[in-house]
């Protein structure tokens, strides 16, 4: 009998661990594929999207903030008289009844209507008591100082899944820190599959976005606003647009341009008013590239302020072509100082053969011509400088006076900065500190980029700019009182291969105060037509600005 | 034999104990929840109500705001600045 005994003591053993091998089998080597097919059985997975970042000026404000508005959807099942709520609907939420109809006619339980509804329409509605129509709660971006810095804020758009991305500007370089991290949270059904109060997992994992601190002065930012329209305005110019730095730390003040959009309707505006031209558009500089060229063949000592230039007394011909200067007048053996003083583009082609194409293309690299400046903003662009064996000889020369050369206005004003910033050049930064959710401030620190002149040469450089405002074609304009340097800049347009004589891009450069920069300014008008010349248009909005920001910082006058 | 009867008294004592812990225990907890979900609804509210109030207050506070209300109450821009900055003090002693 023992085996009988035995026989089935091992069968009932094998059958056991048959079980557990089948258990261990659906409890472990499936578990994970398991769970989720059960969690599709009794529970619907939705995605939690985290509240966006918001942009915050320098004291605080933000200009790009989160509101609250509603989806309004419907569930035609419910719904018993659908002309009549499909009238009520169309009629407070201004929609086209047919679209509206034709929603309510699906054979579904869920159908959007409208989205972005604000707080008042939504309590017009829910005092109707329609049935079969609720609301859901959704962030929408708002913008409280409206239009305000649009080119530099980007939009917020749906991407192709219908998700928010940022576009352009801020909101497109820093959309991944602003946008967070969405979390998924799982919503347990009933067996009738209407949702039941629980959590499955209460930790969903989402992370709002980060805020941007900016080093944008709201107050700034808003005055250049003013002064760049009403320039637009009054001289005719097709368009404008001014950039306000800190030549010591880099971060930029201000950065406006005119005509702009609402980013609240951006759809309702062209694609190019999206794009931020102090960035994204290139120009030839014209005279306000000068005090670069002068300063780098300066600081190679190959001139010097006295230097007398023999080449001035009519134009200059070069390559087969005849430069003149500006205003057909011509200083034989004029100074350096007066070459600036008087915008000599003769003095100027002096100037840039004594440096020669090697050592130009050498410190126009360092003062960051023909590369991006790193600013962080979406859509910056730049053109890289020819190799040498590639520039003739008239290349050379108009370059001396900023003609045949392309850069962006951020890069003129990065490379002007570096002289107020005793020949140190910084990158502009907009963004000052970035606060993650938990409220983790981190600041993003001022970036050296390079060290294009010394010293000396660039007090010497901000001397010869401050006589060229005192005693050049601007003086009219300039602020009594006050020792500011800058520049003028009267551009011709490249057209079809040649110079448009009618049409220029007038501009002006400077900073302030000049013995210990406070900002540096550029202004710059496409197109004027009450003048073509910069010293008649960019200057006088650039020293309106100039005498805002002095009086605006607190800075008194010091007797010159 | 006593040892044992007592012992197992002494567990079935515990257990009942226990038991009758977690009914309690169960009891209070089971209408938390209710609670729970009313407080969680209410922060929800104020975190609304935060939230529509910031909307409004960054309206009104906007520079854009305070210079249309400027201009509607008269308010205009100062025409003409000046400096003194000559080298004649403003008032002599005499």
């Amino acid at each position: 009998m023992t085996w009988r005994y035995r026989l089935v003591f091992f069968g009932l053993i094998f059958l056991f661990l048959l079980v557990v091998a089948r258990l261990f089998y659906w409890q472990v080597v499936k578990a994970q594929e398991l769970s989720l097919l059960g969690q599709e059985q009794y529970g619907t997975t939705t995605t939690i999207i985290p509240q966006r970042g918001e942009i915050e000026t320098s004291d605080g404000f933000p200009i790009a903030a989160n509101k609250i508005s509603y989806q309004v959807f419907a569930n035609p099942k419910e719904i018993s008289n659908k002309g009549e709520v499909t009238a009520a609907l169309a009629s407070v939420l201004q929609l086209d009844v047919a679209s509206v109809s034709a929603s309510l006619a699906l054979d579904k339980f869920w159908v959007p209507i409208e989205s972005g509804v604000d707080e008042k329409t939504k309590q017009q509605l829910e005092q109707m008591n329609l049935p079969g129509i609720g609301f859901d709660t959704q962030y929408q971006r708002f913008y409280p100082e409206a239009s305000m810095a649009a080119q530099l804020l980007g939009f917020v758009g749906k991407d192709s899944a219908g998700n928010d991305k940022g576009y352009f500007g801020l909101e497109g370089f820093y959309d991944r820190l602003l946008k967070g991290k969405a979390g998924v949270a799982v919503e347990v059904n009933d067996a009738f599959g209407k949702p039941i109060l629980a959590e499955m997992n209460s930790s969903s994992g989402e992370t709002d976005g980060a805020n941007l601190i900016l080093n944008i002065d709201r107050s700034i930012q808003f005055l250049v606003e003013q002064k760049i329209k009403d320039g637009v305005e009054q001289y005719g110019a097709a368009s404008g647009m001014v950039g306000i730095m800190d030549p010591k730390t880099g971060a930029i003040l201000a950065m406006a341009a005119y005509p702009n959009f609402d980013p609240r309707d951006y759809q309702d505006y062209t694609d190019d008013l999206y794009i931020n031209p102090f960035v994204s558009d290139l120009y030839e500089p014209g005279s306000t590239f000068k005090p670069l060229v002068m300063s780098a063949a300066m600081d190679a000592k190959l001139v010097t302020p006295d230097t007398e230039c023999n080449a001035c007394a009519g134009p200059v011909s070069v390559g087969g072509y005849s430069l003149e200067t500006w205003d057909n007048k011509y200083f034989p053996n004029t100074n350096m100082i007066d070459v600036i003083q008087h915008s000599d583009n003769t003095g100027m082609v002096f100037v840039a053969q004594k440096l020669g194409v090697d050592r130009m293309i050498n410190y126009l690299g360092k003062f960051g011509i023909g590369d991006n400046t790193g600013i962080d903003l979406q859509g910056e662009v730049s053109v890289e400088l020819k190799p040498s064996n590639e520039w003739y000889a008239v290349d050379l020369a108009t370059t001396g006076f900023g003609q045949g050369i392309s850069v962006t206005p951020i890069e003129l004003l990065d490379a002007t900065a570096a002289i107020a910033n005793d020949g140190v050049r910084m990158e502009p930064q907009v963004v000052g500190a970035v606060q993650d959710a938990q409220g983790n401030m981190v600041k993003i620190q001022p970036k050296v980029l390079d060290t294009p002149i010394s010293v000396g040469t660039a007090k010497v450089m901000t001397e010869i700019m401050v006589n060229a405002v005192n005693k050049g074609e601007a003086s009219w304009a300039r602020l009594k009182g006050y020792s500011i340097a800058g520049k003028t800049g009267t551009a011709s347009i490249p057209v079809s291969g040649h110079y448009d004589p009618t049409q220029t891009i007038a501009s002006f450069v400077g900073f302030a105060p000049s013995d210990n920069p406070k900002f540096v300014v550029l202004v710059i008008l496409n197109r004027p037509t009450a003048s073509i010349y910069g010293a008649d248009t960019a200057a006088p909005i650039f020293f309106d600005i100039t005498k805002s920001l002095l009086s605006y910082y607190g800075i008194p006058p010091d007797g010159n | 034999m006593k040892k044992a009867v007592l012992s197992i008294g002494v567990l079935a004592l515990i257990v009942l104990g226990l038991a009758i812990v977690r009914i309690y225990i169960s009891n209070q907890v089971a209408t938390s929840g209710v609670a729970l979900e009313q407080v969680q609804q209410e922060v929800d509210s104020y975190k609304m109500g935060n939230i529509q109030l910031a909307e409004s207050l960054y309206t009104k506070s906007s520079l854009t705001n305070i210079a249309e209300e400027a201009v509607k109450q008269g308010f205009v821009a100062q025409a003409t600045d000046f400096v003194l900055n000559g080298q004649v003090p403003v008032a002599y002693k005499q």
